[in-house]
């Protein structure tokens, strides 16, 4: 029982909670605790009720999981739960928040594939992000954390934001112009 | 490593409040019933967008309105002044809604709002001119005339009342020399008169039973017609020409 736990994918494991075998959420829980945490640190950018948040998230995870659809990405639908838990805390708390519109949503923009040179400069940005996160917007500093931090791709990104992929793709280049900006600011040699 | 036994506390107290039953996991009916319920209210809001729609320019062909560009840039101009713009308004507001209910599916939120907003005129215009082509809205407008129906029968009532005073819609019921008489789509007669400071008539061929749309002041139930434009004939708007149709099948 204990090796069939860890040897399962996060879908099936989810189709298992689905049919009632509740106790497989614990793995759930211990594999995506950590990552949780992180994100609602940076998402939120200051460590206030983190520990509540996230078992707010875990809560809803389990309360919602009927409606998960085991042919597609978990991680995907757990991280769209963990960005409403997180969007609504900032609601509450009327801080920087996404607006309903953004004009970056409203025209199809091209999606270069500059993968390479990304990969190249993963390192920089990551000690970027780090060092100005807190001065990004939220609808800037969201794709950031998810794609540098986390290793989601654009689409899972996209299918987070519920943002077209194109959008995800326009806001980290924009993103990463702003963090470079800042670092100026800052005299960071890059 | 500090924060190992908070970790820990997050999987226990989750854990917890799921075996003692204080979070309970919505069954899979409550999200079919969900999708079932977004569906249909997607559904329903298509449905009264493109009545909204396809009744403003019933209303508007059934005035003349719609007819005004044909006499050039003054019609235009009476077109513009004439058109239900509250109307309009409101179903802009109803098209924004309807794309806000879309973007809760898969497929319109992944794509760029432009898209999915374009899709949602398209498929609005296109049903709309559909159901504006069918005797929907004249069968209705019949109907609460007769006493049928008489919670439509406020929003049928102004069908047909020109906006402006200067444009009149209907078919010649009698032609007396150089005038002739119309019978306007709400079964009004009316007196043309045609005289110098009508426009010459290009349309040569005028004769009973034929459409037009005329542009002229109105004193005393009967209009000095300045210009005067044939147009294509909608046995549905009018009673009597219904009326012939109806006795056609009879027979």
């Amino acid at each position: 029982m204990e090796e069939k736990k860890y040897k399962q994918s996060d879908e099936e494991i989810a189709a298992l909670i689905q049919a009632g075998d509740i106790d497989f959420f614990e793995v759930l829980i211990r594999r995506y605790k950590e990552k949780m945490m992180r994100y609602a640190r940076k998402f939120l950018s200051d460590g206030e009720d983190i520990n509540d948040i996230v078992q707010e998230i875990f809560i809803k995870v389990y309360a919602n999981i009927q409606s998960f659809d085991t042919k597609r990405k978990f991680s995907s639908w757990l991280y769209r739960i963990a960005h409403n838990e997180l969007v609504n805390t900032l609601k509450k708390r009327k801080k920087n928040t996404l607006p309903l519109f953004e004009l970056d949503t409203f025209l199809p923009h091209s999606l270069r594939d500059d993968s390479l040179r990304q990969n190249l400069d993963r390192r920089d940005i990551q000690e970027m992000i780090n060092k100005c996160l807190d001065q990004l917007e939220l609808k800037y500093r969201e794709p950031i954390i998810l794609y540098y931090l986390e290793n989601l791709s654009y689409k899972e990104i996209a299918e987070i934001m519920r943002v077209p992929i194109s959008t995800v793709g326009i806001r980290i280049k924009r993103a990463k112009k702003i963090m470079k900006s800042i670092f100026k600011k800052l005299e960071y040699n890059l | 490593m500090n924060n190992e036994p908070e970790k820990n506390s997050i999987t226990d107290k989750v854990l917890n409040k799921i075996k003692s039953g204080e979070v309970k996991m919505k069954s899979k009916t409550y999200f079919i019933l969900r999708m079932v319920l977004l569906i249909l209210s997607t559904l329903v809001l298509i449905f009264f967008i493109i009545y909204f729609v396809s009744f403003i320019i019933f209303s508007l062909r059934a005035s003349g309105v719609l007819f005004l560009p044909k006499f050039g840039f003054p019609g235009i101009k009476i077109f513009l002044n004439s058109l239900p713009w509250l109307l309009i308004f409101i179903s802009a507001i109803l098209i924004i809604l309807l794309e806000i209910f879309a973007k809760k599916f898969t497929f319109v939120y992944r794509r760029p709002i432009l898209y999915s907003l374009l899709a949602i005129i398209m498929i609005v215009v296109i049903g709309s001119l559909l159901v504006e082509k069918t005797p929907f809205h004249s069968n209705l407008f019949w109907k609460t005339q007769e006493g049928h129906l008489p919670i439509m029968r406020t929003v049928y009532r102004d069908f047909g009342v020109p906006r402006t005073g200067n444009i009149y819609h209907g078919v010649i019921s009698e032609v007396v020399g150089n005038d002739f008489k119309i019978e306007t789509p709400r079964g009004e007669i009316l007196a043309i008169v045609v005289s110098s400071k009508t426009r010459p008539i290009l349309e040569t061929d005028i004769k009973e039973g034929d459409a037009i749309v005329v542009l002229g002041e109105r004193k005393n139930g009967i209009i000095q017609a300045l210009d005067i434009r044939k147009v294509k004939k909608d046995s549905n708007l009018f009673r009597s020409q219904r009326m012939r149709g109806y006795k056609l099948l009879v027979e």
